[in-house]
């Protein structure tokens, strides 16, 4: 049984330092997509983290017209200085398809907590709208994770690239704790039995598919989950159910 | 972006493809400091090697090269206790020169456990190059023996430069490079191209696409070994990752299995390995 195989963790555009074959365009990416056997994706540009957070979402809004099997994840900031959230933030994000956040605050310098993000990420919380954090992509640390979790506790929350070494220690211990929690499972599947073991523990329900594309191989993560030894109904879950109930889910 | 390939659909319906075993030929056990290991024991390991189809892992205990109170009786102990899946490296220390001296003396008396060393030298911080691991070196280079590195480009302890001096010094041995001089990879190819028993292994490469297509492209596949870190990464991830680079399906078996049962040939018999 292949599973459908709705990935939440896919790049494109051209990255300030160089990748190998990364999609250069949205139509580059689902090629890649359908070479893979990729169904929908929830895709960002690179260019939001690398260039500029404004032009970067701008530039994937544009790229997303029309295209029916990708969602989008819009690049925050600091709201007090209105290069991203402005009033009407919440309507530009439905007309442009865009269903989820993404945050670097290292790399953007700001802090990531409720000082900075108060009101933003309650109604965030409130409307349900996943917001995504890298462990790897200059994104978040554990700290900043554990803290931002901490004032916001029932924020739906990816995370991203967990780490190249197991991270049960970290993640464990959120996923007990908060139930909007959710690991994306690229570098999870690269754990042996890191499927399976958070499965059993936690539930299919809190892991999503996510390849890393481009950094990493996509076949790499499909392959691992499509012959976990797990039931196949939760294989489904975790390939594309989640994420497309948290999409779903979400109110803009 | 290549076509996809028979191989690539066989593993992907089925998980494990009959004619195309897996070799692991850099796999660990036990548990480690740094990180929960989900399956740390020698049965957890069998049980997942049936099942996804691996016909041997070559490994090194983590306490015969972290815990000298332990050393490589947790090897032997698991060698020992499956078979027909498990072989291991005998650990080396160079931190315990005295250990080192006994554990090569005995190699001999585990004839049925071990097929080659393993050093961990950016961990033991001693370089692969001191006289302390010369015992080790001896007895491989002798009887051309596998001596897995554990590699870093620009390692003072495991890098370019101190492979190339033991790649001069031991001309026999067939020396690994576990995570083929991560990110010196103009290093680590032209390494291959100058020494004829060296050989790049996969683990943590495959952690960047396109490397392995550079690799094939420079070097062919001859040269080119799987591994995973087993029990550290999984089978099935590795699997599919060589499976979706852009190389022939005859590039993936030569990693597979091919060129490892070349290098374990000298030692004993891999395909006589009885277990299905």
């Amino acid at each position: 049984m292949k599973p459908t195989f709705f990935d939440a963790n896919l790049c494109f555009g051209r990255p300030i330092r160089t990748v190998y074959q990364p999609a250069k365009t949205a139509a580059d990416l689902q090629r890649v997509m359908a070479h893979a056997g990729i169904a929908k994706g929830l895709v960002w540009h690179v260019a939001q983290r690398d260039y500029a957070a404004s032009d970067g979402n701008r530039l994937l809004a544009k790229a997303l017209a029309g295209r029916k099997n990708m969602y989008g994840c819009w690049v925050i900031l600091p709201p007090q200085t209105d290069e991203i959230i402005t009033p009407d933030f919440f309507r530009r994000m439905q007309r442009n398809r865009i269903m989820a956040l993404r945050a670097f605050p290292d790399y953007h310098r700001y802090l990531l907590n409720r000082v900075v993000f108060g009101k933003f990420l309650d109604e965030v919380t409130e409307r349900r709208i996943p917001l995504l954090l890298s462990l790897e992509k200059s994104s978040v640390t554990w700290p900043v994770v554990y803290q931002i979790l901490a004032e916001f506790p029932n924020l739906t929350c990816i995370l991203c690239d967990i780490g190249i070494w197991n991270s049960d220690r970290f993640t464990w211990p959120l996923l007990e704790t908060y139930p909007n929690v959710f690991l994306e499972t690229s570098l999870l599947s690269l754990e042996d039995g890191g499927i399976e073991e958070t499965v059993a523990r936690y539930g299919a329900e809190r892991l999503l598919f996510g390849s890393n594309f481009p950094e990493r191989y996509p076949e790499g993560a499909m392959l691992a989950i499509q012959h976990a030894a797990i039931p196949t109904a939760d294989k489904k879950k975790i390939a594309s159910a989640n994420l497309e109930g948290l999409i779903q889910g979400a109110q803009l | 972006m290549k076509k996809t390939t028979d191989l690539k659909k066989a593993f992907f319906a089925r998980g494990r493809v009959p004619d195309c075993p897996i070799y692991d030929l850099h796999g660990h056990m036990g548990p480690s400091y740094g990180l929960h290991i989900n399956r740390e024991t020698a049965a957890q390991a069998d049980t997942v090697l049936k099942r996804v189809g691996i016909r041997l892992l070559v490994f090194c205990h983590h306490a015969a090269l972290m815990a000298p109170d332990i050393g490589n009786a947790a090897n032997i102990k698991a060698v020992r206790a499956f078979p027909d899946r498990l072989r291991a490296y005998c650990g080396i220390n160079p931190n315990y020169p005295d250990q080192v001296k006994k554990d090569v003396a005995t190699f001999d008396r585990y004839t049925d456990v071990y097929v080659g060393f393993k050093l961990l030298a950016d961990y033991h911080a001693i370089p692969i190059t001191d006289p302390r691991n010369e015992p080790a070196w001896a007895l491989a280079e002798a009887r051309a023996l596998p001596v897995l590195l554990h590699t870093w480009g620009n390692s003072v302890y495991d890098g370019q430069t101190v492979i190339r001096k033991v790649a001069e010094r031991y001309t026999q041995a067939k020396i690994l490079l576990g995570h083929s001089c991560h990110s010196c990879w103009d290093e680590a190819i032209q390494l291959v191209k100058d020494f004829p028993n060296v050989y790049l292994e996969l683990c943590a490469v495959m952690d960047e696409r396109g490397i392995l297509e550079r690799f094939v492209g420079e070097l062919g596949s001859e040269r080119i070994i799987f591994g995973t870190d087993y029990p550290w990464f999984s089978h099935h991830y590795y699997i599919g990752t060589v499976l979706g680079a852009v190389i022939s399906d005859d590039d993936c078996r030569n990693i597979f299995y091919r060129n490892a049962e070349k290098i374990l040939g000298g030692v004993f018999n891999a395909k006589s390995l009885t277990a299905k």
